[in-house]
């Protein structure tokens, strides 16, 4: 089967007054169709950038994309104008983000605000458009939308104001959505309702999902495959079963005993040492050397970036001290580790 | 210090906002965000505050520490009637009790060095000034995992987590015996926020230190916490020792709040209680139980009762494990009331009369406030 949307080499670069960084590097990664693939990591790892690039939508400048390629049903987006572009955004590939207050325009109503996203790819008269527009706020499960149409987004919650972006992000019915912390603001009955909603919404229509998150819950809930970054690089991808079951890069394994349990009562939490670094200043060779608990002073570690090889038939991880690492092949990781069948459930 | 006198005491506390309207500013009606609220903390022991935003969680740590005015209810320090200080013996009741907030860049004022930070607490309290209060500065820096030479630097220079180190480290420069903590670590990155949870608890271990932990985040206040209080609306819905709460909980929203928080364990998918509708407005809380509009037990308590007045029917509480049993107590009719859009039928009592914080059938000192579960 083909890859919906697959991602080669992409290196990401932003100017900076202290020079150019690079927040994004060498990702590999493919999305199926009717798949969710979720991109797990901590704040300043890249996973936003990259989902950003691949709609185009980094500032540029300062923003360019370095090198690699991004493929959306074979073709590559990065040499599209920005004329074409805007017949993919929206269209074949919607996107929503952490924040739906921000995402929202105050001086127009909801229903205004789906319609115009409604005309800009369908040639449809402005009573067709609301009709539209009113039906999808009925698949995200809005209570009376033909009042809710004419509301001004400050009268709405917060999980309402999701619910408005996602009925705006599917009235085209798009191929793919990536979904930037979609429930991060949101308290958790209110995320329970909105996952809930993304995963049936998904199943009825096929739709591929590339869920951005740090948070493992939602990551074992809902993903098929799981890509998980760290200081712009993917450092480990696999099925979802597999990753939990045997993490392979220290940095993965180090997230999995640091995060409290319900009902799993630990005196005291392991800990990862050391924190975050900035993209300003990462350290050189394997970019997670400095808070590694394998590393044992490797002078490999420090020195060389080590690789996404494949460890085991379909996972995939870059750690210098994985048992004969240096045997494993290397390629590009896939997530296609599930049969089509088993991806629709 | 016995054990009937804990070091805190909350009594019945109410804060209530005003809403003002029109040119004369009129009060046309009162936010009451916590309505009600009672607990006690003995010393050196954790309370955990759980809730959903707008319950008032934070409301009740600032009102205890003064920081916001409370309408009414009682607060005492180890016996002493904290809200009747004023002056002097105020300043020096507040170097006893200190608070750790969420956002560790916004509780730094950028233009102080950190030492400065750190430092003016202790001699603003008269504790130390000159060499001394250098030194007491380097040692706090370095009990929270800090150098002494980040003294001389800013907030800004710092990350996340080192800031709410730094912000921990200004908490007990006063060798306080009470710290609120509201949302200490859920700015963080997770990989920061468990070296900062073991930093706290160490801090508690060995200064007996007693803390009001206030989060939203259930599994992190399990973790944390010796007991557990959940609000709702600006009352405790329910509150018991933290294993107890979550082995046996005793009240729907209890249920519904354990049930809606993601499982990292793709092979452990749970049933879900997916709670309808949203948290109503405390401008304008719905009458009786206030969560009686979103209530799955006193829907299923109704359709059951009005089949048989008498009947006594238990619940497995999907995912949790356990069951509730319900009680249909002097049954008196249902009545339909309408939650996001659709209309539910409950039961009459639950609608019109605010159920008492009770004990219940489990451990010792596990109270909830609910008329159907028992």
């Amino acid at each position: 089967m083909q890859p919906l949307l697959e991602l080669r080499n992409l290196t990401v670069a932003f100017d900076t007054e202290a020079g150019e960084i690079r927040p994004v590097q060498d990702v590999s990664l493919s999305v199926y169709p009717g798949q969710t693939v979720a991109l797990v990591g901590e704040s300043g790892c890249g996973k936003s950038v990259t989902a950003l690039s691949i709609l185009r939508l980094i500032p540029s400048p300062p923003g360019k994309v370095l090198g690699g390629q991004i493929l959306f049903e074979g073709q590559d987006l990065l040499p599209r104008s920005e004329k074409q572009m805007q017949a993919v955004r929206g269209k074949d590939i919607a996107m929503i983000f952490q924040e739906p207050m921000t995402s929202l325009n105050p001086v127009f109503t909801v229903g205004e605000q789906i319609v115009e996203a409604v005309q800009l790819h369908q040639r449809v008269g402005t009573k067709q458009a609301y009709e539209i527009a009113e039906q999808s706020m009925h698949d995200v499960g809005i209570a009376d939308p033909h009042k809710r149409l004419h509301e001004y987004p400050h009268r709405l919650s917060g999980g309402m104001r999701q619910r408005i972006m996602i009925a705006m992000a599917l009235s085209c019915r798009p191929k793919l959505l990536i979904a930037d912390e979609p429930t991060t603001a949101l308290d958790v009955t209110i995320q329970a309702q909105i996952l809930e909603l993304l995963r049936e919404l998904q199943h009825e229509r096929g739709m591929a999902v590339m869920l951005i998150t740090h948070d493992l819950g939602v990551v074992a809930e809902n993903a098929d495959a799981v890509a998980v970054m760290y200081a712009s690089r993917l450092v480990e991808c696999a099925a979802v079963d597999d990753l939990f079951d045997s993490p392979q890069h220290p940095y993965t394994e180090g997230l999995f005993r640091a995060i409290p349990r319900l009902g799993q009562v630990h005196e005291r939490l392991q800990t990862i040492a050391g924190s975050v670094p900035s993209p300003r200043r990462f350290p050189s060779g394997c970019k997670f050397h400095p808070r590694c608990p394998r590393m044992n002073a490797d002078p490999l570690c420090a020195g060389q970036e080590p690789p996404l090889r494949e460890i085991t038939p379909r996972h995939w991880a870059a750690c210098h001290k994985i048992d004969n690492f240096a045997a494993k092949p290397i390629t590009p990781p896939n997530t296609d580790s599930r049969r089509p069948a088993e991806v629709s459930r | 210090m016995s054990q009937d006198t804990p070091l805190l005491r909350v009594r019945d506390l109410k804060t209530y906002f005003p809403i003002k309207r029109g040119v004369l500013s009129r009060t046309v009606g009162w936010i009451k965000a916590v309505d009600g609220v009672s607990f006690d903390i003995q010393p050196g022991k954790t309370l955990g505050l759980v809730g959903e935003s707008g319950c008032g969680k934070t409301t009740v740590g600032r009102s205890i520490l003064r920081l916001i005015p409370s309408t009414s209810g009682d607060v005492s320090y180890k016996g002493q009637d904290f809200l009747a200080y004023r002056g002097e013996k105020l300043r020096r009741l507040r170097s006893r009790m200190q608070i750790i907030f969420q956002d560790p860049i916004g509780s730094l004022n950028p233009r102080m060095r950190i030492g400065n930070i750190i430092g003016e607490p202790i001699e603003v309290h008269g504790i130390a000034r000159g060499e001394e209060k250098r030194k007491r500065v380097a040692s706090l820096l370095h009990r929270v995992g800090l150098d002494e030479n980040d003294a001389a630097k800013y907030p800004h220079e710092f990350s996340g987590g080192q800031r709410q180190r730094i912000g921990i480290a200004r908490a007990i420069a006063l060798s306080p015996d009470f710290i609120v903590c509201d949302e200490p670590v859920s700015a963080l990155d997770v990989s920061i926020q468990s070296q900062i949870l073991n930093l706290l608890a160490d801090l508690r271990a060995e200064r007996n230190i007693a803390y009001l932990f206030i989060a939203h985040n259930l599994a992190v206040v399990e973790h944390f916490s010796d007991e557990v209080a959940v609000m709702y609306l600006g009352r405790i819905v329910e509150k018991a020792d933290a294993r107890e709460l979550y082995a046996n909980p005793k009240h729907p929203y209890t249920t519904a709040l354990l049930s809606a928080v993601p499982e990292p364990d793709p092979r452990r998918k749970r049933d879900r209680i997916v709670l309808g509708g949203e948290v109503p407005s405390p401008a304008d809380p719905p009458a009786g139980c206030p969560f009686h509009p979103r209530c799955q037990l006193t829907r299923e308590a109704a359709a059951k009762g009005a089949a048989d007045p008498s009947a006594t029917v238990s619940v497995v509480q999907r995912g949790l494990g356990g069951t509730i049993s319900l009680r249909v107590l002097d049954f008196d009719g249902v009545r339909d009331v309408e939650s996001g859009g659709e209309t539910f039928r409950v039961l009459a009592k639950c609608a019109a009369q605010t159920p008492p914080l009770e004990a219940k059938n489990g451990k010792p000192g596990h109270v909830a406030a609910c008329w159907v579960t028992e």
